[in-house]
């Protein structure tokens, strides 16, 4: 993985923060810089206007995984940017929860003459040689949150690793430095699973060392098989302080087994994703805490990124190097929920 | 109707379709477009005439896409872990297809369960034994790793029909797929197997009246367990097309493709009350999903309204088999009928 290799700093709660809430106006300054200059007589956007001259209208299209808080969010996101730019046609397609049909979109996405293909890969190896065959045809794929081994434009992701290194670190405070940890884990297979599950331990072993996790066990994303498995998980160490769900459902979960036995407050829980419902149960006093990611920006970077590339000014293939951008996050507490503001829920 | 325009309508329906999709549809009638058809449809097209044998015999096999998934499965242990080479990979491939097929056929006609039981128990049997022997999580780092066998990516090939015609430059024409003319061998073989053969006809047979055909000396136990290794072979040979496709297998691998299979073959007139059907006519019923599914992606609707057309055709499929059933039995007992009633 990647992230091992390089160090960088974790930045504090206050600067991310500033990030978050700065980056849609920064974002507006550099659309202005790219579509800022106006037509004298009819004040449209130059760029807009040459190319409507053309009577091209650009296609671009997003293939989610399957319906669920995250993609809807990126999808509004990217859709906020994209509607006002006037030329683009936007569409939102439905993967199934299916590679096959994830491919098979992807095909008719090539043939209708598609510019850039928002993808959030189901397997990252399974939808490589569609990637291949969509930079053959020089359209730009860009993915979210699952990368791809086939190089592509851009990937932009959570901050899987980093984040649970810190959410690892805040957890072991609020626990006191001591006690048993479980993790509620996705299937295997998948890589933010490993990107969250190794920074999650290794942020333990590094911050806090006398905490032992008990338990690692498969809880498939879901509220309900999270009380299951961690009901089982309670009756074997009684004594956990601790459960990390590496989603906000399965952390919710856990919450809900807490409230059953009435140990509220005496288990630190924590989710990640940051999504709505978990939010208002931190801010109830419910859930300890969870990674906060604004979504809708996330969409909004990458619907960004597509505008420059489809412009016509960068071609999909003209990057040695495909580029990354992980995402700014919030540790989202008791104390600092209260800074994310109502339009950066999701 | 007479049983000629009876077996015209599909193909007459398809075409319609298609045309309709032509010229309401951007960039559908593109050379493009209709690879992508062949591309994509054509292993489905393989589990459609695979599953119209369990249905011939008024069966059904709900376990295709969990044997999918374990053949698949089967071929990324192989591949990856175990470094098999490609060619010993496929024929070992096919063989565990056919014989979790046979096993459906053993529960059906030993144990006598009725197919839809025994086929949903293999179905949940079988996909858990794909997350059991999956690679992907007995070996960390081997889910993203590729199969780079030539023998199997091999299978993901295009052939240049304008040049091989000579045609060159003159007309734009697809590039067709190995996949497809792979499903036109299965077709041929089983077409011919189905309607020139012993076994077609005692299938044909067994499915209009089991025991007629039993009391007839047909070994009714040996052909049932053949069919349902047909089905399992045929979804053994789709895994192959789609891990070459895919360069890799997931546990999840063809989750929910045993309904696209089954109504592409009641679209294709295998009626689920058996004993009637042309092989033909599945791949038609494939492509007919297919087109609809493409064609209406790319005029912009929605995929919801897309499954729900799908269920109409479905709905109006069986609905038409229903009528031309009910119309041949009237038929058959009218003079009986007027008989007795005078």
């Amino acid at each position: 993985m990647t992230q091992h290799d390089q160090d960088a700093p974790v930045p504090g709660r206050r600067s991310v923060l500033k990030a978050l809430t700065l980056a849609p106006a920064a974002m507006a300054g550099a659309s202005v810089g790219l579509f800022g200059s106006r037509d004298a007589e009819t004040g449209r956007p130059v760029l807009a206007r040459a190319m409507a001259q053309d009577g091209e209208r650009i296609k671009m299209a997003f293939i989610q995984w399957m319906p669920h808080t995250v993609p809807n969010a990126w999808s509004q996101g990217i859709d906020e940017v994209l509607k006002t730019q006037a030329v683009i046609d936007y569409a939102l397609l439905d993967g199934q929860g299916k590679v096959e049909v994830q491919v098979s979109l992807m095909d008719t996405l090539i043939n209708d003459g598609t510019k850039v293909i928002f993808l959030q890969p189901i397997d990252s190896v399974a939808l490589a040689p569609s990637i291949a065959k969509a930079k053959r045809e020089g359209i730009a794929v860009i993915t979210l949150n699952i990368d791809a081994t086939e190089p592509h434009a851009a990937h932009v992701e959570m901050n899987h690793y980093y984040g649970a290194m810190e959410i690892a670190r805040v957890m072991g405070e609020k626990m006191g430095g001591k006690g048993k940890v479980a993790i509620l884990n996705a299937p295997p297979g998948i890589t933010i699973r490993d990107q969250r599950t190794n920074g999650f331990v290794e942020g333990m072993a590094a911050h806090h060392p006398a905490i032992e996790i008990v338990a690692d066990q498969v809880a498939d994303w879901d509220r309900k098989k999270a009380q299951d498995v961690l009901n089982t998980i309670l009756a074997a160490n009684p004594d956990l302080g601790g459960v990390y769900g590496v989603n906000d459902s399965m952390a919710l979960g856990a919450v809900d087994v807490a409230k059953e036995k009435g140990l509220l407050g005496q288990m630190v829980i924590f989710g990640n994703d940051g999504e709505k419902d978990a939010l208002a149960s931190i801010e109830a006093g419910e859930l300890t805490g969870t990674q906060y990611t604004d979504v809708y920006q996330q969409g909004r970077f990458a619907a960004s990124a597509a505008t420059v590339l489809a412009t016509g000014l960068v071609s999909a293939d003209a990057f040695g190097q495909q580029g990354r951008l992980l995402m700014p996050y919030l540790i989202a507490t008791k104390e600092t929920v209260g800074q994310i503001q109502p339009n950066q829920r999701w | 109707m007479s049983n000629t325009s009876a077996r015209l309508a599909l193909p007459l329906f398809f075409l319609a379709v298609l045309t309709a999709f032509c010229l309401a549809a951007p960039n559908f009638a593109s050379a493009g477009n209709f690879e992508n058809l062949m591309a994509g449809f054509s292993f489905i097209g393989i589990l459609a005439i695979g599953q119209s044998f369990p249905i011939l015999l008024r069966g059904i096999d709900l376990s295709v896409g969990a044997i999918l998934a374990l053949v698949g499965m089967c071929i990324f242990d192989l591949s990856l872990m175990f470094a098999v080479p490609g060619w010993a990979v496929i024929p070992l491939a096919l063989l565990v297809g056919a014989l979790a097929g046979a096993v459906n056929g053993l529960l059906v006609t030993v144990l006598r369960l009725s197919p839809f039981i025994a086929t949903l128990a293999t179905l949940a049997a079988y996909r858990g034994l794909v997350y059991a022997i999956s690679g992907r999580q007995l070996v960390p780092g081997l889910s993203t790793k590729p199969i780079t066998d030539r023998w199997i990516t091999g299978f993901e090939t295009y052939f240049d029909l304008a040049r091989m015609l000579g045609l060159k430059g003159v007309v734009k024409l697809p590039w067709v797929p190995l996949s497809f003319l792979i499903l036109l061998a299965t077709l041929a073989v089983f077409y011919l197997l189905l309607a020139h053969s012993r076994f077609g006809r005692d299938l044909y047979a067994i499915g209009g009246n089991p025991e007629a055909a039993r009391l007839a000396g047909i070994p009714v136990t040996r052909r049932t367990v053949a069919a349902y290794a047909i089905s399992g072979f045929c979804a053994g040979l789709a895994a192959i097309l789609l891990v070459a496709r895919l360069t890799t297998s997931t546990e999840a691998l063809g989750e929910g493709i045993e309904l696209t299979a089954i109504a592409a073959a009641v679209i294709g007139g295998f009626s689920l009350a058996g004993g009637t059907g042309q092989l033909i006519g599945p791949v038609i019923g494939t492509f007919l999903l297919g087109v609809v599914l493409i064609g209406l992606t790319q005029m912009g609707i929605s995929q919801f309204v897309q499954q729900i057309l799908t269920g109409v055709i479905l709905l109006a499929a069986v609905g038409n088999d229903r009528w031309q059933t009910s119309r041949t039995e009237r038929r058959r007992t009218a003079p009986a009928l007027t008989g007795g009633a005078a």
